[in-house]
């Protein structure tokens, strides 16, 4: 063996420890470390998805006075419960408002349709039971229009896209204007031959019997807040009810 | 004659060049050393990387453990966002499937000439197969709330009235086509009767020598509500009033 000959022995000796240095020693350490560095990355990604989820949170809790108000006003457009007192009384308010009379209310089928046990709220949908009712209004054809305006306007759309609660909401499936017949216009208001008999086909909203309005909040906090979550409040605390008893 | 140079190769002067004496081995076991010493560099930043990223992993994992538990104490509170989110976009959706009845009476008000005059009028929202009624049951599931008029219900009047001529029927149905909203307008009926009985199913109450008719409006259909994303943005910063 030449002396060239054992310096290239020697070269490949000590590369190959050199590789073998490297595969058994510094590679696993490196391919642990990239490892790692994904799974920190993971983690930081996790973490920034949990702050922001805590953003929210948090948010959820500062406004939840407004948010609780906001549904509460909600429960005027679609109450939990039937509520044909309040509707009754909403209507009449409109009509005496526009100078229109309201001559009568049927809850159920049409006009000729039996009111009563046999009307039944329909089963709506994933969400509100629909209460169907007909109405019958007699008035000018302009005080007509006026409370057709009133009873769109109870909820309403607003500019800013958001929805402007007054009242219960009604969406009116069929009109019917005629000319009023002489002895329905005797007891009402206006001049005989503009009066005008409105019966209108609308439709009410509830709930259904599965939610309650407010899904079991009170004012002070929601259902299942936990008192930790209640007493880290951002907002300031309510302060206590005070009842005084003045002799 | 040629010098030939008798002495040994391996022990002229300057022979073996760098190599030397050792013929490399100091040189290879030199390249072997600084190997080495790159390797150990090189794994002492690996562990050091790997040491650092472990202590990283392990308060990122904690932190956001603890983030997580101040959210599940919080959630409640967003739970509620969603039921009020849910609510508000369910009544958003059921006002913006309503007809503008009120609309379209004053703009039927606006274009009726004064030579034709409307006896009854009865306006029905309804799909295309027919009226939904008072009282049509909708038992539809879904994830949406069904409306009593839902999109793409077909709105449509029935008129019934009086002209002075034939040629003012005709002129009161071109009228009527410049409602907002209205996509046809069809005659059914348009007669003279004798004094006090319309033809054409039309109302009585017409002169004798005026017509009768009764004209048909129909509207375009109800649109989809395609603004309930953005009324939802608005909502949830708003909120109902």
């Amino acid at each position: 063996m030449t002396g060239r000959d054992r310096l290239v022995l020697i070269a490949v000796v000590a590369l190959a420890l050199l590789g073998a240095g490297w595969i058994a020693v510094v590679s696993p350490e490196r391919k642990q470390a990239a490892k790692l560095q994904t799974e920190v990355t993971t983690a930081a990604s996790a973490l920034a998805s949990a702050e922001s989820q805590l953003a929210n949170a948090k948010a959820a809790h500062a406004r939840y006075s407004a948010e609780y108000a906001s549904i509460v006003r909600l429960g005027k457009a679609v109450p939990p419960g039937r509520e044909v007192p309040s509707l009754v009384y909403e209507l009449a308010q409109a009509s005496d408002k526009k100078h229109v009379d309201l001559a009568s209310i049927v809850y159920g089928g049409g006009a000729t349709g039996a009111a009563g046990s046999s009307a039944a709220a329909t089963a709506g949908v994933a969400g509100f039971t629909q209460m169907p009712f007909t109405f019958v209004f007699n008035g000018t054809y302009n005080d007509l229009y006026n409370l057709f305006k009133a009873l769109d306007s109870t909820t309403a759309r607003t500019a800013s896209g958001g929805v402007d609660v007054n009242g219960r909401l009604l969406t009116i499936q069929s009109v019917k204007l005629a000319p009023l017949t002489a002895s329905s216009a005797a007891g009402s208001k206006g001049g005989a031959n503009e009066m005008l008999s409105g019966t209108i086909s609308a439709t009410a909203y509830v709930l259904p019997a599965s939610q309650s309005l407010t899904g079991g909040a009170s004012a002070g906090a929601p259902a299942g807040a936990t008192a930790a979550s209640t007493s880290s409040a951002a907002s300031p605390p309510t302060a206590p009810a005070l009842a005084r008893v003045v002799p | 004659m040629r010098a030939v140079n008798l002495i040994p190769p391996d022990q002229r002067e300057g022979a073996g060049g760098a190599a030397g004496r050792s013929q490399g081995a100091a040189y290879a076991v030199l390249g072997l050393l600084a190997g080495v010493a790159l390797l150990a560099l090189l794994y002492g930043q690996a562990h050091r990387q790997l040491s650092s990223r472990r202590g990283q992993l392990a308060s990122l994992t904690a932190r956001t453990q603890q983030v997580q538990a101040q959210t599940g104490g919080l959630a409640a509170y967003t739970s509620f966002t969603a039921l009020r989110e849910e609510r508000e976009r369910a009544v958003a959706q059921l006002v913006d499937s309503r007809f503008d009845w009120a609309h379209s009476l004053h703009e039927l008000g606006r274009v009726l000439p004064s030579t034709a005059s409307i006896a009854t009028i009865e306006g029905a929202v309804g799909s295309a197969t027919g009226n939904l009624g008072a009282g049509a049951a909708k038992t539809t599931s879904g994830a949406t709330p069904v409306s009593a008029t839902p999109p793409g219900s077909v709105p449509s009047f029935t008129l019934t009235g009086c002209a002075t001529s034939q040629a003012q029927v005709a002129v009161t149905l071109n009228r009527l086509r410049l409602i907002d909203g209205v996509s046809e307008v069809t005659l059914q009926s348009s007669s003279k009767g004798s004094a006090g009985s319309a033809g054409g199913g039309a109302t009585g109450g017409c002169p004798p020598s005026g017509p009768a008719f009764t004209a048909t409006l129909t509207f375009d259909s109800l649109p989809a509500t395609s603004s309930v994303t953005a009324s939802t943005v608005a909502a949830t910063s708003g909120g109902s009033r």
